[in-house]
Order: C-alpha cells, then sequence, then structure tokens
C-alpha cells in the first residue's frame, strides 16, 4: 500500500506500531519544536492547506507532501500526526515550515475564546444532545 | 508567532477545545474517550520532558530528559464551528506528569479512579490542583459496583470539599458525557465567577 495514499490511513489507525525507522531529527534537518521564542503549537490546533499548498501539492515531497495532502480538510495537529504515523512534534516543525512558505495555514487556539462563557454554554449544550 | 496566510483563502477550521482525560495506568481513559469520540481513538506520540527523580537517577546526570509516551485522544464535533478533543493523558505515574505540553489551554480534566488502585491517581489530583485547572474524579465502576463508598474515596484522595466526586461506566456512551458534562458546568461556574468579579 503506497505511503502517501491518504484513504490508507483509517485502515492503519489500531495502536501505534514499531517506531519508524527515520529519527525525527532527520526529518526536521535537526530542529526541535518550542526552540524559538514561540510556545509549541498545542495539540487541538487546526491546520488546514492553503490554495498555494494545494496548487503546488505535487511538486512536494515526502512528509511536506503527505502533510499538505492530508490538510485538504481541517484538522488538528494530532490528527495529523496520528494519520501521517510521525512524531508530534516534528509535525509541529514541518507544519510551521509549511506555515512559512504559505502552503498551510495554522490556526493557534486563542485560550480566551476556548474559555469564553458562551462557547462553553455551546459545549454543554452540544454535548447534552449526545444520545446514551 | 505562527502567521495565517490570508484566512479568505482557505476554509475556516472549527474553533478547537479540550479536555483531558487522566488517571493511572488501565483506568479506562481510551475506553471512556472511544465511548463517546466520533472517531476510533487516535494514537500519538508525545514528548513528555520529565524531570528524572532521584531514586532513577544512578549517572547522578541532574538532567531533564524527554520520554516519548503515547497518548490516545478523540473527538467530538459540537459543530461547523466547534470541536471538542478528549486528551487521554499516558497513564504512567513514573513521566513526572510534566503534562504541560498536553493540558496547556485545557478547559477541564477528568480524573479517572479504579477503587482497587486508589494510589495510581494521586498524581492527577495533585496535578490539576497544582496548575489551578478545573477538575472532577470520576470513579470507573467496572462491573457496576465499587469496593469503597464516595465519602471513603474522599478521605483516601484527600480530596478538597469542592472538587466533585461520581461514579461513571466509561464503556457507557451516556456515562461518560455526563462525566465530561460535570466537568464542562464546573469550567462555565468558574468562568462565570470570573466574568462577575
Amino acid at each position: 500500500m503506497a505511503a502517501d495514499e491518504p484513504a490508507s490511513h483509517e485502515a492503519e489507525a489500531g495502536p501505534v506500531g514499531r517506531a519508524p525507522a527515520i529519527r525525527p531529527f532527520l526529518l526536521t534537518a535537526g530542529r526541535v519544536s518550542g526552540g524559538g521564542t514561540a510556545p509549541p503549537l498545542p495539540l487541538e490546533t487546526q491546520v488546514v492547506s492553503t490554495p498555494t499548498g494545494l496548487s503546488v501539492l505535487n511538486s512536494l515531497t515526502f512528509e511536506h507532501h503527505d502533510i499538505v495532502a492530508a490538510c485538504r480538510s481541517p484538522q488538528s495537529v494530532a490528527e495529523l500526526a496520528a494519520g501521517l504515523r510521525l512524531h508530534l512534534n516534528v509535525i509541529r516543525v514541518l507544519a510551521e515550515d509549511l506555515c512559512a512558505a504559505e502552503y498551510l495555514a495554522i490556526y493557534v487556539p486563542d485560550i480566551r475564546a476556548t474559555h469564553d462563557v458562551s462557547v462553553l454554554r455551546r459545549i454543554i449544550d452540544g454535548l447534552r444532545a449526545v444520545p446514551d | 508567532m505562527v502567521s495565517v496566510p490570508s484566512p479568505t483563502e482557505t476554509e475556516r477550521p472549527p474553533l478547537p477545545v479540550k479536555l483531558v482525560i487522566a488517571g493511572g495506568f488501565g483506568v479506562g481513559k481510551t475506553t471512556a474517550v472511544a465511548s463517546i469520540s466520533e472517531i476510533r481513538p487516535l494514537t500519538t506520540e508525545a514528548a513528555i520532558t520529565e524531570v528524572a527523580a532521584g531514586v532513577d537517577d544512578l549517572t547522578h546526570t541532574p538532567a531533564k530528559t524527554t520520554t516519548t509516551v503515547a497518548m490516545d485522544f478523540g473527538c467530538l464535533t459540537i459543530d461547523p464551528t466547534l470541536k471538542l478533543y478528549l486528551f487521554g493523558t499516558p497513564g504512567q505515574e513514573r513521566f513526572g506528569f510534566m503534562w504541560d505540553d498536553l493540558v496547556e489551554g485545557a478547559l477541564g480534566g477528568l480524573v479517572i479512579v479504579d477503587t482497587r488502585r486508589l494510589d495510581d491517581c494521586y498524581a492527577a489530583v495533585d496535578y490539576f490542583e497544582y496548575k489551578d485547572i478545573p477538575f472532577v474524579v470520576a470513579i470507573n465502576a467496572f462491573d457496576g459496583t465499587i469496593e469503597h463508598d464516595l465519602d471513603e474515596v474522599r478521605w483516601a484522595l484527600d480530596m478538597a470539599e469542592h472538587v466533585p466526586l461520581i461514579v461513571f461506566d466509561a464503556r457507557k456512551t451516556g456515562s461518560v458525557r455526563d462525566a465530561l458534562l460535570a466537568v464542562l458546568q464546573l469550567a462555565l461556574s468558574r468562568a462565570e465567577a470570573a466574568v462577575t468579579t
């Protein structure tokens, strides 16, 4: 099964298997997330491909290609890491690279927005609607 | 700061909110996530920074080390603009509960307790208290019964009076829903109090 086939993620979404043979540092050219001034991206941070990213998709390679392809629909960095079986911190570094190249949009959740009373009420109402 | 290239060009993703499910190893965290998540729980590997404890530190290196641990999570779409994520913390206490990376920005926590192994949840209770994150302690009634009454558990865990203690079943959707609602009510009360003061 081709590694870059998005449809394969669902079938493979079981427990994590063997660690990838390629070391995380190799994928990030030795860089670590949170190494600069900005804090690491929260796990639930949403990422989505930009039209620019999708237009150059065929010219992207390896993880860059897989990330931009997977982010056609918005998802969290945690989902992305799980789906592509990459270490969370590798995703963080590569996503920020792709954002700098304007291939990926990153939406860091705003703590004030997520802790807002009206948002909390909407979550509570939405959760109450979940049937037994 | 991460820049966002022209938001109008791309599909606006939902606002993600997060709850943390904590507790000892094998206490039912992933079961609880699976009971309510709209996706099969996913696993990712996260790096946990831990301060090496003295007893383990045979090398005398006063070190912070990074350990890679598996972390299970799921999600629930509230509406197209709002998505709830549930993150299960890695279970082993020896990770030192340096969970800041996972917990940053969380609305609250659910600490799952197995009454046969009360010790396993001390660290989680301490952590949420220390971080001042609203949390509820939930006893997972594995076979519909619990081995101690609630007062005994509260005493054994040295829980503050204001921390809710509930009994739930991690296998049942409605039961997990109600446990999460208890956490969210706590978060809401706190947010409302902050608005009025």
